[in-house]
């Protein structure tokens, strides 16, 4: 599903942000990307997205070399990728239904779609009472969920989490990780970027750990610390 | 493109709109002033053009007769006339018929014509009206009679057409000058709207980047801004012009007895609109274009 080979990313200030990462994640699995800030996590996920282009080596998703995706391309593979960001990136005027809406608008969903939709990821977060609730009368795992409601909208593939619990307390970030875990189950390939040992030891899963740009281990059923 | 997509971008355009109240109305300002100097050029320029062609038709000589002249010349200048190669026809209208033809023409206000009813008491001369073969040779033959015998004196409209052209001619060159520097100055400010609105949207189109939204569903909202910025720039000159042209009318024909009929309001708005509107929407889709090229990367 992601073949990493070689990737190197060399910034224009000369800062070199990943340096020859090579791995491989398979379609289903859920994987760990554990590391300290300015590890290279962020500029990896936005690999993934094409917001970045590697500077050498080869960077596939779903198949493709995402460096030679153009225009409509990019549009396919993000349409297959779901998104969940530390700080959840919902429009606090508009209610829950409206977000994922905007969302499914966006990536050419019908509104007859959306009506069928909508609800149903809702169920599936657990924000079913919240549909017409503002964004901005949310708590913190909510607004989460409502993050994670809109990721899987559009059935994705994949998730990408970048930091999804780093703004919520222990117990909800637990609830967070667990719905994660519960899609992965479904079939979504999920693959999360945390600070977070509690979530990583907890799950037991396989875990990649980058340091200053590169990759220093990967361990099935890992924990946060890496066993030697 | 879906139809229910341009229903989603018009609806959201129209927001963008309201959203930034103030340079929206600026912009619209600008359009508005730029285009409604060009629409009055545009009636002016069409006006003269038409004015010179009814002029060029009529370009007649008028020729008074000596009031001194005798009998035998006044026969001799009827020959001359007569014979004369360039000269069409000539027609005698005499000093009677012409105060006739004045009172007529006065309509209402001839009662200025009061106390010249006794024939001792008529201004005017004895006169032909002489039409040319070819109006260009109007003003070497008005020379030309003007030393026969019995003429008192000869007139003919050629300074009147040199000078609407001269006039055209000035009017163009500081008019075209002006239009540009407002065109420019009114895609400048669309332009600058349609960069707000983007800041302003910056988390939604951020957010409509990373779910896969195409380069094109995010631009399209920001391309109908600009199109309804030039468009409502278009309706204020359109109606200032439709009713400041109906008085210009109004108002020549009360007052300008003389003056030849302009081109009828129907007809003129006619022209004004079929260029009017194609530029304001044009200047609003420029505008947007730039401002999405330097603003909006996705």
């Amino acid at each position: 599903m992601i073949e990493a080979v070689n990737v190197t990313k060399k910034y224009n200030d000369g800062n070199q942000a990943l340096k020859k990462v090579s791995f491989l994640i398979d379609r289903g699995e859920f994987v760990f990307l554990v590391g300290q800030s300015g590890a290279g996590k962020s500029t990896l996920f936005k690999m993934i997205i094409k917001e970045l282009v590697p500077t050498s080596g080869t960077l596939k998703v779903f198949g493709r070399d995402v460096s030679r995706l153009r225009g409509k391309e990019v549009s396919v593979l993000r349409r297959n990728i779901g998104i969940v960001f530390q700080d959840f990136r919902l429009l606090e005027e508009k209610t829950v239904y409206d977000n994922i809406a905007f969302a499914m608008r966006a990536s050419g969903a019908s509104p007859r779609e959306m009506r069928k939709r909508i609800p149903q990821v809702l169920e599936q977060v657990g924000l079913k009472k919240k549909v017409y609730s503002r964004v901005n009368e949310l708590s913190g795992g909510e607004l989460q969920r409502a993050g994670i409601a809109r990721a899987i909208s559009n059935r994705p593939a994949m998730i990408v989490a970048d930091e999804p619990t780093g703004n919520l307390d222990p117990q909800t970030s637990m609830d967070i990780i667990k719905l994660l875990r519960n899609i992965n189950v479904k079939g979504t390939t999920v693959l999360v970027a945390t600070h977070d040992q509690q979530i990583v030891d907890e799950l037991k899963k396989r875990v990649i750990y980058l340091e200053e740009g590169r990759i220093v281990g990967d361990q099935e059923k890992g924990a946060y610390v890496r066993a030697l | 493109m879906l139809f229910r997509n341009i229903l989603f971008f018009m609806g959201e355009s129209w927001k963008n709109l309201f959203r930034n109240g103030w340079m929206s109305l600026a912009s619209i300002g600008v359009v508005a002033v730029t285009l409604f100097i060009l629409s009055v050029f545009v009636l002016i320029n069409m006006n003269v053009h038409h004015l010179t062609e009814v002029i060029e038709q009529d370009v007649e000589i008028a020729l008074y007769i000596d009031e001194e002249a005798t009998s035998d010349e006044r026969e001799q200048l009827v020959e001359n006339l007569r014979n004369h190669p360039e000269i069409k026809k000539a027609d005698f209208v005499s000093k009677e018929e012409g105060l006739e033809r004045l009172r007529d023409q006065l309509g209402e206000e001839n009662g200025l014509l009061e106390g010249y009813e006794n024939p001792e008491d008529n201004p005017l001369r004895d006169a032909y009206e002489i039409s040319m073969h070819d109006p260009e040779a109007v003003s070497s033959v008005a020379r030309e009679i003007e030393t026969y015998p019995a003429v008192g004196g000869v007139e003919f409209g050629e300074d009147v057409v040199e000078n609407l052209f001269d006039f055209t001619g000035v009017l163009q060159v500081t008019v075209m000058g002006l239009m540009v520097a407002l065109a420019l100055t009114a895609t400048f400010l669309i332009s600058h709207t349609i960069r707000l609105t983007v800041m302003l949207r910056k988390r939604e189109i951020t957010i409509m980047k990373y779910v896969g939204a195409t380069n094109w569903f995010i631009r399209w909202p920001f391309l109908f801004e600009g199109f309804n910025l030039g468009l409502l720039g278009t309706v204020i000159p359109l109606v200032g012009i439709y009713f400041g042209y109906e008085s210009v009318l109004q108002w020549i024909d009360a007052n300008l007895k003389f003056f030849p009929s302009l081109i009828p309001l129907e007809t003129a708005m006619g022209q004004v609109i079929i260029l009017v509107v194609p530029l304001g929407m044009a200047l609003g889709i420029i505008g947007s274009l730039i401002s999405m090229g330097r603003y909006l990367k996705v």
